[in-house]
């Protein structure tokens, strides 16, 4: 349905978007995932016609979108990373501007807003002011405010960036069921892997304006499927046994988590007896030990050395 | 475009204070500026002289009879107070054949009382010359008098327009003077709205929609020419039918003119505002340049005061100028269409020229 083809953005001599090619099948929901600065932004504004790409082409159904916008302008939906919404009006308000806008019909408009207002749990508000709203119900009207033509591609930026575990799972419970009842085709962008993980059919991971990764997350996972992540959960810990464990030949990577060390090591069939001598000999004992699944943060870690949140 | 333009309609409903405090500032200005009353205005002339009570009924009944301000014999310390505590812009010190003016003040009705005064001064000193070289005094002022009323040479004072020239009423003049510039302040502040709204993420999202940028633009630029429009049309309203000015005859080419200033105004608006990209910047650049346009166009002063070439030529670059010489037009000289066509003209040059530059540097500046 959307393909980006070896899409390049450069501000001034700056590149921040590098031969990124990505696809959108009709119904499917898709994730951006990367840090800050990744260049996720950019490479949905190119997509959703804001933007106009270096070099490179997107295309809806085989048109270029470069060449004529208005044609993914009619069946687009886009949510920006910031909140965009006329504060000075109310909730009501603000939709009845996004819905002329986007030509819905006159005799549905207000059906199709209280719909949206009862979809992100917030008729209540409606005759308020946007000043006067949360964090988090101003994300959800900024969300409901590119629903209302209904539209056929939903591309969400960071919609849940900032505000309470809640109105967050809200927020993805309602794009999951925009997906999977409606059919909606979704691109979603975050630098939270647990929402792409919970959400997403398939993941683009970003870093350095650059896809690094990509594919369903089983394909992504495999990419680890000759590592192990464990859980070490030790009496008491030393930066000397840190150390000593970051030199074992195995290990690739360690980190102290709230439930422990965190240790990422190649598949090999004698890590645990070498650990359990290792602490031993540091005069600590392993109170808790367990083989983690891995998760897309490993994936990232492992491809980056870095974590996400850096 | 009409959703875009309902918007902005919708927050101005929402907080009317802005519009209402610039209508009320317009009004406002003119009367404190204006002393509150058009001419004739009352004025205290006293004398100090050894005879002041004859000086004073002299010159008393002289005054009133050559001029249409109403001079009343006044306590010289009651008459000084007044001027000093500002309840009243001048009085006129009488004396035997001279006259101070006594003023705190140089608004525009000083300066008017002072040239009926002297009128009257000269004439009687012409009078009194005369006499001093004759013998039945009270035949010749009479003769004198007679043939000062009716002139064998009548010299016809015509207007620009060439129009008979009524007497030039400096209330009228200021009250435009600031209707104008309060009615630039706000059409700048709602073209400034395109920032605001940019900076805001709105203006993307409008681009995002089916709505065309022409589109988006019109709805912005129609939006500032209707609040300014109506910000100046209520202003007039009150002064002809609340205040009771004496704006002509001609409310239709009134209007006409200030349509036309406001669509011209509403370009060189945009043209600043595409001289910034942050709104902030727009805020502290365009109320320090706007007071100074009426201040170069001579808005505030009697007309023919700024002579210098490079600042009328700089002031014709703005609307205020040909705004005024159209509205003065309609309202004192009772002008026609054809007599304002230039300046309507020269307004429409202006806001083309201007809208055609300033679109074009906001697109490229902000993206
Ligand atoms: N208009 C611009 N001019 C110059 N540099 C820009 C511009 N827009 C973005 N950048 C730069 O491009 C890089 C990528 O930005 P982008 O907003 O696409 O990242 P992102 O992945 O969305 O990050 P975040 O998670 O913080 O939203 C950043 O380094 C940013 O500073
Ligand atoms: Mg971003």
């Amino acid at each position: 349905m959307i393909e980006a083809i070896q899409l390049n953005k450069k501000f001034k001599e700056k590149i921040v978007v590098k031969d990124v090619d990505l696809y959108l099948d009709k119904g499917e929901s898709v994730g951006l995932l990367g840090p800050n600065g990744a260049g996720k932004s950019t490479t949905i504004s190119m997509i959703s016609s804001l933007l106009k790409p270096t070099s490179g082409d997107v295309k809806l159904n085989g048109k270029s979108v470069v060449k004529t916008p208005a044609d993914i302008r009619k069946v687009l939906g886009v949510v920006p990373q910031e909140i965009a919404l006329y504060q000075e009006l109310t909730a009501y308000e603000n939709l009845k501007f996004f819905g002329r806008i986007y030509n819905v019909p006159k005799d549905q408009l207000e059906s199709r807003i209280q719909r949206t207002l009862e979809l992100v749990g917030l008729k209540e508000r409606q005759k308020d002011l946007i000043k006067t709203f949360s964090g988090g119900m101003k994300r959800r009207i900024n969300i409901a405010s590119a629903m209302l033509h209904e539209p056929e591609i939903l591309i969400l930026d960071e919609p849940t960036v900032g505000i309470d575990p809640q109105s967050r799972n809200y927020i993805l419970e309602m794009i999951r069921q925009l997906n999977q009842q409606d059919h909606t085709s979704v691109l979603y962008t975050s630098h939270y892997m647990e929402e792409v993980e919970q959400l997403c059919d398939r993941v683009y991971i970003m870093d350095h304006g650059k896809v690094i990764a990509s594919g369903s997350q089983p394909e992504l996972l495999s990419i680890l499927s000759n590592e192990d992540t464990m859980m070490v959960q030790l009496n008491q810990t030393s930066n000397e046994l840190i150390t000593a464990i970051l030199k074992m030949d195995v290990v690739r990577n360690i980190e102290e988590t709230s439930d422990g060390l965190k240790i990422i090591a190649k598949k090999s069939s004698n890590i645990i007896s070498d650990l359990v001598k290792l602490v031993d000999q540091h005069n600590s004992k392993i109170i808790n030990f367990q083989m983690e699944n891995p998760r897309l943060e490993d994936v990232f870690l492992h491809l980056t050395g870095r974590t996400l949140r850096d | 475009m009409i959703s875009v333009f309902l918007a902005q309609l919708a927050k101005e409903r929402r907080n009317p204070y802005i519009i209402l405090i610039f209508i009320a500032a317009s009004i406002g200005g003119t009367l404190i500026f204006t002393g509150g009353a058009q001419s004739p205005t009352t004025v205290s002339i006293f004398s100090e002289e050894e005879n002041a009570q004859a000086v004073e009924e002299k010159w008393e009944s002289l005054l009133n009879e050559g001029s249409d301000i109403h001079f009343v014999v006044a306590d010289p310390d009651e008459a000084r107070k007044n001027v000093q505590q500002g309840r009243s812009d001048v009085a006129v010190k009488v004396m035997e054949d001279d006259y101070q003016l006594v003023t705190a003040s140089s608004m525009p009705t000083v300066g008017y009382v002072d040239q009926q005064v002297r009128t009257v001064f000269e004439q009687e000193a012409f009078i009194q010359g005369a006499i001093a070289q004759s013998d039945d005094s009270e035949a010749l002022r009479s003769s004198i008098e007679a043939q000062l009323n009716q002139p064998p040479i009548e010299m016809e004072v015509l207007s620009l327009t060439g129009e008979e020239r009524a007497d030039y009423d400096m209330g009228t003049q200021l009250m435009f003077a600031f209707t104008l510039l309060t009615a630039m302040f706000i059409i700048g502040f709602r073209v400034n709205n395109i920032l605001k709204d940019k900076v805001e993420g709105l203006w993307d999202r409008m681009i995002l929609s089916p709505l065309s940028k022409t589109g988006m633009y019109t709805a912005y630029i129609a939006y500032a020419f209707f609040i300014g429009f109506i910000q100046m049309t209520a202003v007039v309203l009150i002064f002809k039918y609340g205040l009771h000015y004496d704006i002509g005859e001609r409310l239709d080419l009134l209007l006409l003119a200030l349509a036309f200033f406001t669509f011209s105004m509403v370009s060189v608006a945009t043209l600043v505002t595409g001289l910034v990209k942050k709104p902030e910047h727009f805020y502290a650049l365009y109320p320090s340049l706007i007071p100074m346009i009426p201040l170069i166009s001579g808005a505030y002063w009697m007309p023919g005061t700024v002579t210098n070439p490079v600042l009328t030529f700089i002031g014709d670059l703005f609307p205020v100028s040909h705004a005024m010489d159209a509205i003065l037009g309609v309202v004192m000289h009772d002008a026609t269409l054809q007599d304002i066509t230039q300046p309507l003209i020269l307004m429409v040059l202006i806001g083309v020229i201007a809208m055609g530059i300033g679109v074009n540097l906001v697109e490229r500046r902000t993206g």
